[in-house]
């Protein structure tokens, strides 16, 4: 893959902040390392030579396979002909539009009478390929009639006009030739389509127009003449036409509201002169410019931007978009009780996770003050706080969250979780993993889920969650686990005493390492060994039953037989979110954890060295120098996933459909929209979800124009 | 994390190690425990793709009463992709409908993006830099906040009614695309462009200067620049693109959900594997077997085609 090779021209090498993971992507991925190019220019000879054989042979493959599909479906054969034709005259109308503005340095009179000539080509289809006008019942002929004569039409006067600098003349010329060409118009256009008029609508739409335009001018340093002209033809063509009563009308109304605005353009050209050399320069580096970005800006604001702004507009009217309504729509998603039930918030100091969360917060307020007193700081990266710190407010906000309920407590369950844990796993295996044999094929097997639909994601969890009754053999891995350690507490054999002695071993480990702290003085390193101290003992004490039944509340009853309950996973309020939340941190963990790992290894080794010379320990090293190091990158993981999450919609769609209390933002909208048909909650509810991730997007798009 | 980390070696050296006594095996053993715990994960990550795999192979009596870790050879069967690829729920009708989506969702952005990305590296216009940034700035929109006004479109065309006047005037004619695949690409399409235009942007205008400026001392204009020099230098990162985007739509719900939902003729594969979940029950045996289906191509992208596989997806991940 050589042609990869050079870094210098790795993917968007020198922005954003994937300047330096693409850059170390590649370097890990290339086979054998061997293929680290010097070369300072690229080597234009052909790409698929270039290829590993292993590549060409798959791309061999794959044009095989797509071509076999295509003889044996029509579906294919028809969507590819489509393809080839709107790519064929996409690129016909761009190379013709490239050429055509070849002319315009040099030969002006050509280039203008050509564009005039496109012009009027563009007005003969409208206008005769719609079967306005007589004559054009004939078919394929009609398409070509129409454009001929409006592109002979307007190239004359195009002609005439590039012809003549002499401002009196062209004004002449122009008038005349624009009065003409109504004039054709009307007196062509059929019976049917003659309009009467509705004098009052025209007018004021004129003048409406014409003020715009003037206004639009003005602001713009220019001058409002031509804002006039154009703002009222215009105006003119919607008042007197859109707001005309089609088919009551004669020739003169025909007429007359063809040959206005035709005159209107005509006055606006005619007072136009033709550019000198340096206006030639410009217009063809401005309209190249416009050439080869118009198609993409078209789509984007066709797809994006409009619909946007319509999506904004709709989220102001009611479910059928007939009147407004302003901001009921949002009124009602924050008042509905399903997106936002505060209603049993007292339940949080009862539930498990809060408790766990406080009592954990209290550790690290403990550790907290007894590292103020050692050093001066309560709070540091790397000190012993961190770990608590973090873990309790995770374990708070899990309270918080169970006991309000509602769509968007969800979202921002899940914002908080995924990210959290996404991250954190992620970040732990680039560390874990860096240097280690074998990190090359653990990288890609944790990364592989990123290249499965969530839909297919989705499906491979519901069948690790799935339930069946408690006396039947369990066809879901996470149940068959669950009574398989319910049911190795409550036994006798031999398992169940391995289990027990491996479950002491390592509560005996942490207790040494806590006892050795302690012994040590350093209160604030005995916490993380504590606090598995806590989980394994507790664990411990439910195996081993010392303390009332087994793990999960699994019994031996009267008769020696287990009782027990599996876990309705999906099912579960509100625990069944978390478990869809681990569907997508089984997805991200990859994308955290390829990112975090090329950050890792741009750190300067030399700095690690450094410290490790001074005598850091290994997690001093990495809490104060590789965290900080690859701090920023943290923040780009962090505010992608953030945008990601908010969005999630196939999980919840697919495993629970909204069901049991796992409802999200963005299943809330399809259903609203989609289902129940309430285009105004629905819109509403799509503009939430932008709003929420506006933040992030501001934050990520200045962090952008820094780096451009 | 901290208690592994606390262990693990970053860089390992062993002189500082050697004066600390920090050797012996027991001190090897507590060493090698990030290793295990690495290994621990990978093994935790493959065990669900693993389980939908195997039970894809076993029989539907096998898959209802057993665990797929308690697979023999005598449940082994081909019956569920039998099924899958042939009669009422055949899934290669699907299949083209994806590659209908895929295909041309793929193709037309890229030629569309890599003019525009030209455009605003090596084009000199008023407004370059904001116009390049707004654009940019679109990347990571919520789709869905162009869902309902899209679909409206490809349903009914676009109409505006003038104020004042009870008249409407057609602004796009109704194409009648409302349940075809065409409005999924053409959807797709709208929503690629500002990413793509950024990746391509990044990597043209690192193209070397001089390049263009040898170029146009020969004479040549915009269009054969770039034709002839920048798509040919381009060809890794619009492979780069077009793997990330083939992907994103193969593998798309909500966007072919919204547009083809209704019209089962379209269903792309999601949909096909999404219906299956959804009549509880069913269809369950051959579930496993449809969704391993639809998961093959990406898969073999994955392996096959790694490098461009990872850059595409660290660049799309920020995508709308």
């Amino acid at each position: 893959m050589t042609s990869l090779g050079h870094r210098h021209y790795g993917v968007g090498v020198p922005k954003f902040f994937w300047s330096h993971i693409w850059g170390e992507v590649l370097e890990t991925k290339q086979d054998g390392g061997t293929a680290v190019e010097t070369a300072a220019t690229p080597q234009p000879n052909s790409w698929f030579a270039t290829q590993s054989l292993k590549a060409r042979v798959l791309l061999i493959v794959g044009a095989v396979t797509t071509l076999a599909f295509m003889i044996f479906s029509a579906k294919i054969r028809s969507t590819i002909v489509t393809v080839v034709v709107a790519v064929a005259v996409c690129a016909g109308i761009w190379i013709g539009a490239n050429l055509l503005f070849d002319q315009s340095r040099e030969r002006w009179q050509r280039f203008q009478s050509l564009v005039f000539a496109v012009l009027g080509a563009v007005v003969g289809i409208i206008i005769h390929g719609n079967g306005l006008t007589l004559g054009s019942e004939g078919g394929f002929f009609s398409w070509i009639l129409g454009p001929l004569v409006g592109g002979l039409a307007f190239g004359a006067l195009g002609y005439f006009l590039a012809g003549t600098e002499d401002a009196q003349q062209r004004l002449t010329v122009s008038v005349a030739g624009m009065a003409v060409v109504g004039l054709g118009i009307g007196l062509l256009l059929r019976e049917q389509y003659q309009p009467g008029v509705d004098w009052v609508a025209t007018i004021v739409y004129t003048l409406v127009f014409a003020g715009i335009g003037a206004g639009l001018r003005v602001l713009t340093n220019r001058p409002w003449q031509s804002g006039v002209y154009l703002g009222a033809t215009l105006g003119w063509l919607l008042g007197f036409w859109a707001g005309a009563d089609v088919g009551d009308g004669n020739v003169g109304t025909a007429i007359l509201g063809a040959v206005v605005p035709a005159v209107l353009v005509g006055i606006h050209v005619g007072q136009t002169r033709n550019p000198d050399y340096a206006g030639r320069v410009q217009l063809d580096q401005t309209s190249r410019a416009w050439i080869f970005l118009g198609p993409g800006l078209l789509f984007i604001m066709v797809m994006l931007v409009i619909p946007a702004i319509r999506t904004a507009y709709l989220s102001l009217l009611d479910r059928d978009s007939e009147s407004f309504v302003w901001f009921d729509n949002y009124k009602a998603t924050f008042t509905d009780k399903a997106s936002w039930d505060a209603s049993n918030w007292t339940n949080m100091f009862t539930s498990w996770p809060f408790l766990i969360g406080v009592a954990v917060l209290v550790i690290a307020a403990l550790i907290g003050f007894r590292q103020k007193e050692l050093t001066g700081r309560a709070v540091e990266l790397g000190n012993p706080t961190v770990v608590p710190l973090i873990a309790g407010f995770l374990f708070v906000c899990f309270g918080v969250f169970t006991a309000m309920r509602g769509t968007i407590i969800n979202n921002l369950w899940w914002v908080v979780a995924v990210t959290f844990f996404s991250t954190a796993i992620g970040l732990a295996v680039a560390v874990l993993a860096d240097g280690r044999g074998g990190e090359k094929i653990a990288k890609s097997i944790i990364f592989m889920p990123m290249a499965l639909s969530l839909v297919g994601a989705s499906i491979i969890w519901r069948f690790v969650y799935q339930t069946r009754d408690i006396s039947k053999e369990q066809t879901g891995i996470a149940n068959a686990l669950w009574i398989g350690l319910g049911k190795l507490s409550t036994g006798s054999g031999i398992p169940t005493i391995l289990g027990m002695v491996v479950l002491g071993i390592i509560v005996a480990v942490c207790a040494s390492f806590m006892g050795q702290s302690l012994v040590r003085r350093a209160y604030g390193r005995a916490a993380v060994p504590g606090i598995a101290l806590i989980f394994f003992g507790w664990i411990f004490i439910r195996y081993t039953q010392i303390i009332g039944g087994g793990i999960g509340g699994f019994k031996t009853n009267a008769n020696g037989e287990t009782v027990g309950e599996t876990i309705v996973f999906v099912q579960e309020s509100p625990y069944n979110n978390f478990w869809l939340m681990v569907i997508l941190i089984w997805i991200q963990v990859g994308f955290s954890m390829v990112i975090l790992s090329a950050a890792i290894k741009a750190v300067p080794t030399e700095l690690i060295e450094a410290a490790q010379i001074d005598g850091a320990t290994d997690s001093q090293v990495f809490w104060r120098i590789t965290l900080p190091q690859i701090a920023p990158t943290i923040v780009v993981v962090v505010t992608t996933l953030i945008v990601l999450v908010m969005k999630v919609f196939d999980i919840v769609k697919v495993v629970t459909n909204g069901q049991f209390g796992t409802q999200v933002l963005a299943n809330d909208m399809f259903q609203q929209a989609f289902n129940n048909l309430n285009i105004g909650r629905g819109a509403a509810l799509a503009m939430l979800i932008f709003l929420s991730v506006l933040p992030v997007m501001v934050f990520n798009i200045r962090r952008m124009q820094e780096e451009v | 994390m901290s208690s592994t980390s606390s262990l693990s070696p970053g860089i390992a050296s062993d002189a500082p190690e050697a004066a600390l006594g920090r050797t012996g095996r027991w001190y090897a053993f507590i060493r090698s425990i990030p290793t295990w715990i690495v290994w621990l994960i990978v093994i935790v990550w493959s065990i669900p793709s693993l389980g939908l795999f195997v039970n894809s192979w076993r029989t539907r009596d096998a898959q209802t009463s057993t665990g797929w870790w308690a697979v023999n050879v005598d449940e082994l069967t081909f019956d569920n992709y039998d099924q899958i690829f042939s009669a009422r729920n055949s899934i290669w009708d699907s299949l083209a409908n994806s590659f209908a989506i895929a295909l041309p969702a793929t193709i037309i952005p890229i030629a569309f993006a890599a003019f525009a990305a030209y455009g605003f590296a090596w084009i000199d216009f008023k407004g370059r830099k904001g116009l390049f940034i707004a654009t940019v700035s679109l990347l990571a929109i919520p789709l869905q906040v162009a869902l309902i006004p899209l679909l409206q479109l490809y349903v009914g065309g676009a109409k505006w009614t003038l104020p004042l006047l009870d008249k409407t005037i057609t602004l796009v004619p109704d194409f009648d695309l409302a349940g075809e695949t065409t409005a999924v690409w053409l959807t797709h399409t709208g929503f690629a462009m500002p990413f793509a235009i950024f990746l391509l942007h990044n990597y043209i205008s690192s193209l070397p200067k001089d390049l263009f400026e040898a170029a146009r001392i020969d004479g040549a204009d915009h269009f054969t620049i770039f034709w002839r020099l920048v798509l040919p230098l381009s060809v890794p990162v619009l492979a780069a693109f077009g793997i990330f985007q083939f992907l994103w739509t193969w593998n798309d719900y909500l966007i072919a959900n919204t547009m083809v939902g209704s019209n089962p003729d379209a269903h792309p594969t999601t949909i096909l594997i999404a219906n299956l979940a959804g009549d509880f029950g069913r269809n369950e045996h051959i579930l496993p077997a449809a969704a391993f289906v639809q998961a093959f191509i990406p898969l073999v992208a994955f392996f096959a085609l790694q490098r461009f596989f990872v850059r595409g997806m660290l660049a799309g991940s920020v995508k709308g």
